[in-house]
């Protein structure tokens, strides 16, 4: 009879599903109440600590900090190279010494985390101890407007920018605390996307670039490096797949430039 | 007692009930999975115009960049040792996507049928029950047959007992239904893959904020059980409170109503007062179970899974000992 | 308690929102016999059977099914009953034979072979197969006694079992009923608000209205106790005058000259010769059978009855 095997696979699938739904449901409690398991290395804090101590200043040695967001810190080099790993090579043309690096760079900051990661104040040993401090910082505080209209993007764009501009007074205040006389190049932002490139856009990229090169101006030993120049009608080649990033030879056309504009400078550390 | 329940399930499957509630998800899981597709071409597209290549074709290239990416960052000493257990949980499925050669960004049975389900959780999965579970008591009241079941040699708790276990019966054959029809359907479209893929869990909520320290990859299959387990406790909440509205009202549309309406106001409080502390307390609030999981709900200080699983409990415990006291007490006038 | 009574109903009251439906019913029914309880809707009938098959509880008193108590036993209680409560409502949506199946299921005692029977004893072996949403009422009807019977119950419990039912399907209604009875031995409590009804197919009646049993006799006791005799005679006063003289009997004049009076014992034959010996100018006589109509409406003093 039709409707009496339906029903004893009814109760088949029932008891079976019963069983297997309990025991995922037991699993899904585990999985979201558990503790997780405890850092057993150490923490980041005493991990810095022991570099810095490490790195410490050196005559004979020139050292490089690199600061700031995913360009600093080399994202999208698909060597897995980015300024840590073409800098020393262009620095050694111009010095004999040995050139120590220390990448600090962090994925997705903003110039307000960067400041943060300042006043921390776990890094000031490193700061103290560099000649060369490169800092990338900017791109994530003006990525997230472009998806806006054009009259929201030109209120969001200012709100932006004053809070970007007192960041970096305090940023280079930070820097300047823990050390004075180290040499400061300061990346400008550059525009990733091949297709958005409307004159509004460019208008604010290049507001953002002219008020923070007057801002690192005003800092005696620093330079301002322009990127929008070099990639503008390179995207194809210098930027990486994920759109965003300057890839192997964007990142080594970019430190060929560094490495020009501080060539004095080097061979008189 | 298994007489009575065999008794119930051929009634509901006579009525033909059960076969709409099935038929509805049929047309629901072609329509999602269709959009689906959709979605996931429109996303190819896009990417590969901004992109300038196709970003489909190239897929590994760009994996393999972000893992590097990745790796880096784990390494790096200035990260705390929250970003870095969500950072290992990412590699490792990027890591897996690589070596089995999946793309990330197309779809897959596995991916669509968990999706479907997280995606009906909180509202169609409670309509389909309310659907069934609104129409036990209140049917047979309409209909005047309560009076047939209740002049047996039977007391009346066996009656009601037996129903309610029934609507548990028929709470699973509902979500093996919907498992197995999401399965092939989307397994039309995406192909019938993607059972062993690694999906981030283990999410919780510290002090108010999303504490990813406890991370951790499951495979795609027990990813998809736990969901489909936590809608099946959804459901049987749901179908408790809609079985004693059933009770109470004695007319199956006012009751499918009463529970539908509440369903949907639900929706609304937990968007517009989630400031309010009581909302929390409300089953209709609690329902999303796995966003727990997927680690995509909003952290509202106070509301962990264990508290959601604890009100829900209290809501089904309760609409049960109502259901039967009332039922046992009250005189059968129609 | 009596010893073999089926059912009992002690000082049985039920009050619903307020209002005193059923006060104080006392009625006691033994094997074998068809009961009527007869009334006039909105009586309480449907509210005292409601309470004896434990549908309702009562606001006081007891109801006793084969000794035990519905309130205390209720599954030894309702072993002994089958019933139609007001319509039979069965699952439309199912068979005939589905339908039975699912009352069979609840009970373990019902074979194969019973629901067989049953099918056949109440004459609906050949639409079994079909959905109840297309029987007649009729058919319902006996698909409704069937499932009432199929446990073989001591105590067959129908209320209102001939509404929508057609002269003939009454008739064979009737004989099913009897049959019930007096073959498997079934006590038959049947309410109804149609005198003739119960006039037909009772042997006992109970009476009841504004929710108290006014009566309860047999049918044949209180039809014969209430013989009328009409007499068209030239001197009525004298012959009231006679009649009450000689055989203590209280005539009344209903026209010019025809008197009425209620004869009980007296042999009719014996009147009449003395009427005539009498020379009172007999010159027709009718002896009325007085139904339970009169005695119903004496009863219920002129309310309506449909």
């Amino acid at each position: 009879m039709f409707k009496k095997s339906m029903w004893y696979s009814i109760l088949v699938i029932a008891c079976a599903g019963f069983i297997v739904l309990a025991s995922g449901f037991y699993q899904a409690i585990i999985v979201t109440t558990m503790v997780g398991p405890q850092p057993s290395r150490e923490t980041p804090m005493t991990q810095t600590t022991g570099d810095s101590t490490l790195s410490s200043k050196n005559p004979n040695s020139v050292q490089l900090l690199i600061l700031g967001d995913s360009v600093a810190k080399g994202t999208g080099d698909e060597k897995s190279k980015g300024f840590s790993g073409y800098l020393p090579d262009y620095f050694k043309n111009n010095t004999s010494k040995e050139i120590v690096l220390d990448n600090a760079g962090i994925d997705g900051l903003e110039s307000m985390g960067l400041l943060e990661q300042l006043q921390s104040k776990r890094l000031d040993k490193l700061i103290s101890d560099s000649d060369i401090i490169l800092v990338s910082i900017g791109g994530n505080d003006i990525r997230s407007i472009l998806s806006l209209n054009t009259l929201a993007k030109e209120d969001e764009f200012r709100v932006r920018l004053d809070s970007y501009q007192s960041s970096l007074r305090l940023i280079f205040k930070e820097l300047r605390n823990a050390n004075p006389n180290s040499m400061i190049i300061f990346l400008g932002l550059y525009n990733p996307y091949e297709k958005a490139t409307g004159l509004e856009d460019a208008r604010l990229l290049t507001t953002w670039n002219y008020n923070t090169q007057q801002l690192v101006e005003e800092d005696g030993k620093a330079i301002f490096i322009p990127t929008h120049d070099l990639l503008k009608f390179n995207v194809g080649k210098y930027i990486a797949q994920d759109g965003l990033h300057p890839n192997s030879a964007g990142y080594q056309a970019l430190s060929y430039r560094i490495s020009k504009s501080v060539e004095t400078i080097l061979t008189g550390l | 007692m298994f007489n009575l329940i065999e008794n119930e399930v051929l009634k509901m499957i006579s009525k033909k009930r059960l076969m709409f509630v099935l038929a509805i998800l049929v047309v629901l899981i072609s329509i999602f999975a269709y959009g689906q597709n959709h979605t996931a071409e429109r996303t190819k597209a896009q990417l590969a115009q901004r992109m300038g290549i196709t970003a489909t074709d190239d897929w590994r290239r760009l994996a393999d960049q972000q893992l590097i990416d990745m790796k880096n960052r784990l390494d790096s000493p200035y990260r705390d040792e929250k970003d870095k257990s969500s950072l290992r949980v990412r590699i490792e499925q990027l890591q897996y996507n690589l070596d089995n050669n999946i793309n990330p960004l197309e779809q897959s049975a596995a991916k669509f049928t968990t999706k479907f389900m997280e995606q009906s959780i909180f509202l169609f999965l409670p309509l389909l029950i309310i659907m069934l579970a609104a129409d036990m008591v209140s049917g047979e009241s309409s209909s005047g047959t309560i009076k047939l079941l209740l002049v047996r040699n039977v007391p009346r708790w066996r009656i009601l007992l037996s129903k309610y276990l029934t609507l548990m019966i028929l709470e699973i054959i509902v979500l093996f239904f919907a498992f197995v029809l999401s399965v092939i359907i989307s397994g039309l479209f995406f192909g019938l893959g993607g059972w062993l893929a690694p999906v981030a869990t283990g999410f919780k909520l510290v002090a108010g904020k999303l504490d990813t320290s406890a991370v951790l990859n499951v495979p795609q299959w027990r990813y998809t059980l736990m969901v489909y387990s936590l809608a099946y406790f959804v459901a049987v909440v749901v179908g408790s409170i809609s079985f004693m509205i059933s009770i109470l009202v004695k007319s199956t549309a006012a009751s499918i109503g009463i529970i539908m309406s509440t369903l949907v106001a639900g929706n609304f409080i937990s968007y517009f007062l989630s400031d309010w502390k009581i909302t929390r307390y409300m089953f209709m609030v609690n329902l999303r179970l796995t966003d727990y999981l997927s680690g995509s709900f909003q952290p509202i200080e106070g509301m962990t899974m264990l508290f959601s699983i604890t009100v829900l409990l209290g809501w089904a415990v309760a609409s049960i000992l109502v259901s039967f006291v009332y039922f046992i007490k009250q005189d059968i006038l129609v | 308690m009596p010893q073999n009574a089926v059912l009992e109903l002690t000082n049985l009251r039920k009050t619903i929102k307020g209002k005193e439906i059923v006060k104080g019913v006392n009625l006691t029914l033994y094997p074998s016999q068809i009961y009527g309880f007869l009334g006039p809707n909105g009586a309480g009938k449907t509210t005292t059977i409601r309470m004896i098959v434990g549908l309702i509880k009562p606001t006081e008193g007891s109801v006793r099914i084969c000794g035990y108590s519905v309130a205390h036993d209720f599954v030894k209680a309702l072993s002994n009953v089958g019933c139609i409560i007001e319509s039979p409502d069965m699952y439309k949506y199912l068979t005939g034979m589905e339908n039975l199946l699912q009352f069979a299921a609840m009970n373990k005692t019902i074979s194969q072979q019973r629901i067989k029977d049953v099918v056949e004893m109440v004459g609906l072996q050949h639409r079994v197969n079909d959905k109840v949403s297309t029987y007649s009422l009729g058919m319902r009807q006996r698909l409704g006694i069937a499932q009432a019977i199929i446990a073989k119950p001591k105590l067959l419990i129908l209320d209102e079992p001939t509404n929508g039912l057609d002269p003939a399907g009454i008739t064979e209604f009737r004989n099913l009923i009897r049959k019930l009875a007096y073959e498997e031995g079934m006590t038959v409590f049947v309410s109804s608000h149609l005198l003739l009804e119960i006039q037909q197919m009772c042997d006992i009646v109970s009476i009841i209205k504004q929710g108290s049993v006014i009566k309860t006799a047999t049918v044949q006791e209180i039809i014969q106790h209430d013989d009328k005799v009409e007499w068209q005679i030239n001197d009525p006063e004298k012959a009231i005058a006679l009649l009450m003289d000689h055989w203590q009997i209280k005539a009344t004049q209903l026209k010019t000259n025809t008197i009425s009076a209620e004869i009980g014992q007296h042999p009719l034959d014996k009147l009449n010769e003395f009427f005539i010996r009498e020379g009172l100018g007999l010159t027709y006589c009718t002896a009325k059978q007085n139904t339970l109509e009169d005695l119903f409406l004496g009863l219920t003093e002129g309310d309506q009855i449909v």
